[in-house]
């Protein structure tokens, strides 16, 4: 060990690189952002600093409080389901009889691999009302008569915009759900075999609680993620009345659109603020629960 | 006999969401061999022969290969850099007891929960004003920063490189970085591969970045094309689904092959997380 | 901002119209234009330092050098290589970038000025972003008032920054119409008579009433027009400006307009298909729809494979003159090769180019004098007979010129979303100016509104 001590201060190059690239590639430029923050500036004239007008600005920005409610409706109406739907397809493919797992493993994963762009592109000309498959489907099987204009109503592009997102990580999010039952001791299942417990009731009172870590992690990487939504729903647009416009899209919409580079920055941090907030609640309350 | 019904009640459920999985893929691929008067009045199901027609006027405004092309480029250097240097201070962090070593790791760990948006605008304006616009640099360095490779690769490091390596490597001369670049890096082969199939999934994924770094038509990333290709082709839908087919088919054929890497990797890796 | 896209997608069509044209000509010099490159008397002090000087144009010197454009617009790769079979010591570089993302390209480049272009290209949707910037040479000072002096007035006006100066300049008008299958015509309205046809629907009530009457004898199948959304494009430029000093200004004219495509949904008049979509480019196809409000560039939407549509349409005047996007190309102001610049703008403004460019690809002139000179004796091969130059420049005149503005287009399109909702969903006109206002106060907090 005596070598080791007299080596210690080398991990400092081992770790500077990462110092070194989070300062010019991460801290500069958020610093920069707030910098932006406080000016005027719209890229055609130089900036002037106008204080905390920004922020002011924000507070009262309904269209901001809209973005954040939006966040917030999409947020939940693709993480419930896509949760459901993954922890029951890990439950299901952890059991032993089943047949193909890793056809079914890999044909869920797929979508993951198509880069989140693509899949709003296709959502949204399979939804197209005039040329979409969806509504010539509906149309020859009889469901509906007149093809639905589903852009056009808050509710279904909201739905449709959850679509792509369940869609896109529920194999993901399984795969990870599978990795944690496959953690637990054969042992466990062989004793409740023993005790006569039902197949649901090993589901809920033995596998679900041992792998709660596991549904933690996902729960609050998706709370991260869903909160910064982006690619898949700017490829919708944003919808009737701006009801599919997440948080980040009002921002790039603000600052590489509206070229109000200075209000971006200023939406920027309270993009900031708010998934701040939500993180620590979501820590908060996972932990009490322990 | 009710064992077999719930059996064929769980087959037919993951059926049904396989099949919701490979549909609009299916969908996609049949839609895009069809003339655009076909795809606006009937429901397709087989497939037509339309195909290199609309390639064709896809072809004469978008290079769809070149973006391709660009994008895996970017992807695999990005994600050298990226495992490389998760690698090596993953690595600083477990096997030196440097003074700060416990508050910097926290450091590290802390620069997680900056969501990713927060410094876009300040990005662009400073690659900006080192003259990076425009070209793939601001794309490829910020993978040297990647928190949470690092965390990967220290709990990897913590439980699987021994600290005898090391030692015996100073015995034989070696300088630190060699005995990082020629004894240990090798060991931590299985790490490295897991942090390369996220970094990559990631960076191929990437698109608001490319999306106001770059302007070249030559230079630009493929989900910045297919983002484009609904503005550029209003009412040219079958141009827009050869697009799609393209950027989708050849991720298809990898992911048949490489399946089980892929998702081993990400279940590895989700468990260090 | 939706013009862009159209735009962008007349690409394939045109671009391969001009390409072909291209190939085949070989006019150098020869029919040179006798208006815009000679008359230029006295070329500015601007031009000292380069070697082609713009007094040399046809005679003297040939030019010589390269030029760097960037447009959005595969269509001006014709005007390019014109330019070039002219001039055969210049090379231009076009530089193609469709798509939505070409302005913030373009912002980044010129704000940067690293790999800035000679000659950019500015839609009509955002030109009114750029005008008063400072990356924009200025044309007067360089002897460009002369160039566009037989133009149509609003083509000119819409190049000039607030203090009056030229700052870009158009090849085409952009002017619309109501394009019509002269079979659906005759079955519905009784008649194929451009004149006719134009007189039946030369107010908005004259075409709610015979709407009415089109969708009562179709039952309910067809219907006269498209969208009841075309009269914002029809509108937009027969209004006052939407911000006058400061301060957001709603015509009271928007009133009546409203209100009018609440009856013609109401009563069923269009057929709710959105410009450029699908079903709008079959109804313009089949005939299901009457009277499709189009402007010229957009010719390459009716499908004439094999020559079915030869000769097939007409176009009638809308009961007022309106237009649909427009490129202007502007000249970077830092640019090394301005005299140069300057040459290809001269040629992009004379009637040598741009009756070529309306016998290949149907893109109306910005000039009169082509307008004028063609009158009788240009033919479409969509429209067959008729003088299809006539009604286009009727209208185009009657157009007010008004130079544009940076708020203009945004707010037009945030009206025109918010409006459209409103008459999707039967909103009363006082809901839909709420509506609107509190949107435009977002967007832009320094503008008044009351």
């Amino acid at each position: 060990m005596g070598s080791k001590i007299n080596k210690s201060y080398y991990g400092y190059f081992f770790v500077a690189p990462f110092f070194i690239g989070f300062a010019v590639f991460g801290l500069a430029p958020i610093l920069y952002t707030l910098y932006l923050s406080f000016m005027k500036w719209d890229g055609f004239t130089d900036p002037v600093y106008v204080g905390i007008a920004n922020y002011t600005r924000l507070l009262h920005d309904s269209f901001f409080y809209q973005t954040i409610g939006n966040t917030m409706i999409i947020w939940v109406m693709s993480n419930v389901p896509q949760l459901i739907i993954s922890l029951l397809l890990a439950l299901i493919l952890n059991e032993k009889f089943i047949r193909g797992k890793h056809f079914f493993r890999a044909v869920y994963f797929f979508p993951h691999m198509v880069t989140a762009v693509t899949l709003g592109v296709i959502f949204s000309l399979m939804f197209d009302w005039q040329t979409g498959s969806v509504n010539k489907l509906l149309m020859d099987i009889g469901l509906i008569h007149d093809p639905i204009n589903w852009f056009n109503s808050p509710w279904w592009s909201r739905t449709i915009a959850s679509g792509v997102i369940v869609w896109q990580y529920f194999g993901m999010n399984m795969i990870i759900l599978i990795a944690g039952l496959q953690s637990i001791p054969n042992e466990v299942y062989e004793a409740a075999e023993i005790d006569g417990a039902t197949k649901p009731q090993v589901a809920r009172y033995i596998t679900l609680p041992m792998i709660r870590q596991v549904i933690l992690f996902v729960f609050i990487t998706s709370v991260i993620g869903g909160l910064q939504l982006f690619d898949a729903p700017l490829m919708l647009g944003d919808g009737p009345g701006n009801s599919v416009r997440t948080m980040v899209m009002y921002l790039y919409e603000m600052a590489f659109k509206n070229y109000d580079y200075s209000y971006g920055a200023a939406v920027a941090y309270g993009i900031f603020v708010i998934v701040m907030f939500f993180t620590a609640l979501t820590a908060r309350i996972t932990r009490t629960k322990e | 006999m009710s064992k077999y019904i719930t059996r064929g009640i769980l087959y037919l459920f993951m059926i049904a969401v396989a099949v919701t999985c490979l549909l609009p893929f299916y969908s996609m691929i049949i839609t895009s061999t069809h003339t655009n008067s076909d795809i606006a009045r009937k429901l397709l199901l087989i497939p037509g022969d339309q195909f290199m027609e609309n390639y064709s006027r896809l072809k004469e405004s978008v290079n769809i290969w070149r973006g391709f092309a660009n994008t895996v480029f970017i992807a695999v250097v990005a994600t050298a850099i990226n495992v490389y240097f998760a690698a090596l201070a993953g690595y600083g962090f477990s096997k030196f007891n440097f003074r700060l070593r416990n508050g910097l790791f926290m450091f590290v760990l802390g620069t997680m929960m900056i969501p990713g948006q927060l410094g876009i605008i300040g990005f662009f304006k400073l690659m900006e004003s080192l003259n990076m616009l425009n070209t793939y640099w601001p794309l490829i360095l910020p993978a040297i920063h990647n928190a949470f490779g690092i965390f990967l690769m220290r709990q990897y490091a913590d439980s699987s490189v021994p600290t005898e390596i090391l030692e015996s490597g100073r015995i034989d001369g070696y300088g630190e970085f060699q005995i990082f670049n020629r004894l240990v890096l090798p060991i931590m082969t299985p790490a490295l591969a897991t942090l390369a199939i996220f970094s990559f999934i990631g960076k191929w994924n990437d698109f608001l970045t490319p999306m106001i770094i770059l302007f070249d038509n030559n230079l630009q990333t493929l989900p910045v094309m297919i983002a484009s290709l609904k503005s550029q082709f209003t009412s040219d839908f079958g141009a827009q689904y050869v697009g799609i087919v393209i950027s989708v088919v050849p991720i298809l054929v990898f992911f048949a092959f490489m399946s089980k890497r892929i998702i081993n990797g990400v279940a590895a890796g989700a468990v260090k997380g | 901002m939706k013009t862009k896209k159209w735009l962008g997608l007349s690409m394939t069509t045109v671009l391969a119209a001009g390409m072909l044209a291209a190939c085949g000509s070989n006019n150098n010099g020869g029919n040179a234009s006798p208006s815009a490159s000679g008359s230029a008397p006295s070329s500015p002090a601007s031009s000292a330092g380069a070697s082609p000087s713009a007094s040399g144009t046809d005679a003297s010197k040939p030019l010589e050098g390269n030029l760097v454009l960037w447009t959005y617009f595969d269509g001006v790769k014709g005007l390019a290589e014109q330019f070039m079979a002219k001039n055969p010591g210049v090379k231009v570089d076009v530089q193609i970038f469709p798509g939505d993302q070409y302005q913030t390209k373009l912002m980044s480049a010129l704000q940067t000025g690293k790999e800035a272009p000679d000659i950019l290209d500015l839609e009509r949707g955002y030109i009114g972003k750029f005008i008063d910037s400072k990356y924009l040479a200025d044309l007067s000072s360089m002897g460009a008032e002369d160039l566009v002096k037989d133009y149509i007035p609003y083509v000119q006006a819409l190049g000039r920054s607030s203090d009056d100066k030229l700052r870009a300049i158009a090849d085409t008008s952009s002017p619309g119409g109501f394009w019509y299958l002269k079979d659906t015509a005759k079955k519905y309205l009784g008649t194929d008579d451009p004149d006719q046809i134009s007189d039946m629907v030369s107010s908005w009530d004259k075409i709610i009433e015979l709407g009415k009457k089109v969708a009562q004898d179709s039952g309910g199948k067809e219907h006269l027009m498209e969208n009841a959304g075309d009269l914002f494009d029809i509108e937009a430029y027969n209004t006052q400006p939407w911000v006058q000093d400061g301060k957001l200004n709603i015509d009271p004219k928007w009133k009546d307009i409203y209100e009018t495509q609440l009856k013609i949904r109401q009563n069923n008049v269009d057929a709710k298909l959105a410009f450029m979509s699908a079903g709008w480019g079959n109804a313009l196809n089949d005939g299901s729809v009457v009277l499709t409000a189009m402007p010229a560039w957009a010719g390459f939407m009716i499908d004439n494979k094999d020559d079915k549509a030869k000769g097939k349409y007409g176009v009638a005047k809308t009961p007022d003159g309106y237009y649909s996007g427009g490129t202007y190309h502007a000249i970077y102001d830092k640019s090394k090769n301005k005299d140069l610049a300057y040459e290809f703008i001269k040629f992009a403004a004379s009637e040598e180019w741009q009756k070529y460019n309306l016998d290949t690809t149907g893109n109306m002139p910005g000039t009169s004098k082509v307008f004028e000179a063609n009158m009788t004796t240009y033919k479409n091969a969509f429209t067959g007979d008729q003088n299809v130059l006539q009604p286009f420049y009727d209208m185009v005149k009657s157009i007010p010129a008004t130079k544009p503005d940076k708020y203009g287009e945004d707010i037009l399109s945030t009206w025109r979303k918010v409006a459209s909702d409103g008459v999707t969903n039967n909103k009363s006109y006082d809901d839909v100016v709420a509506s609107f206002k509190k949107e435009v106060k977002n967007t832009f907090p320094e503008l008044k509104v009351d």
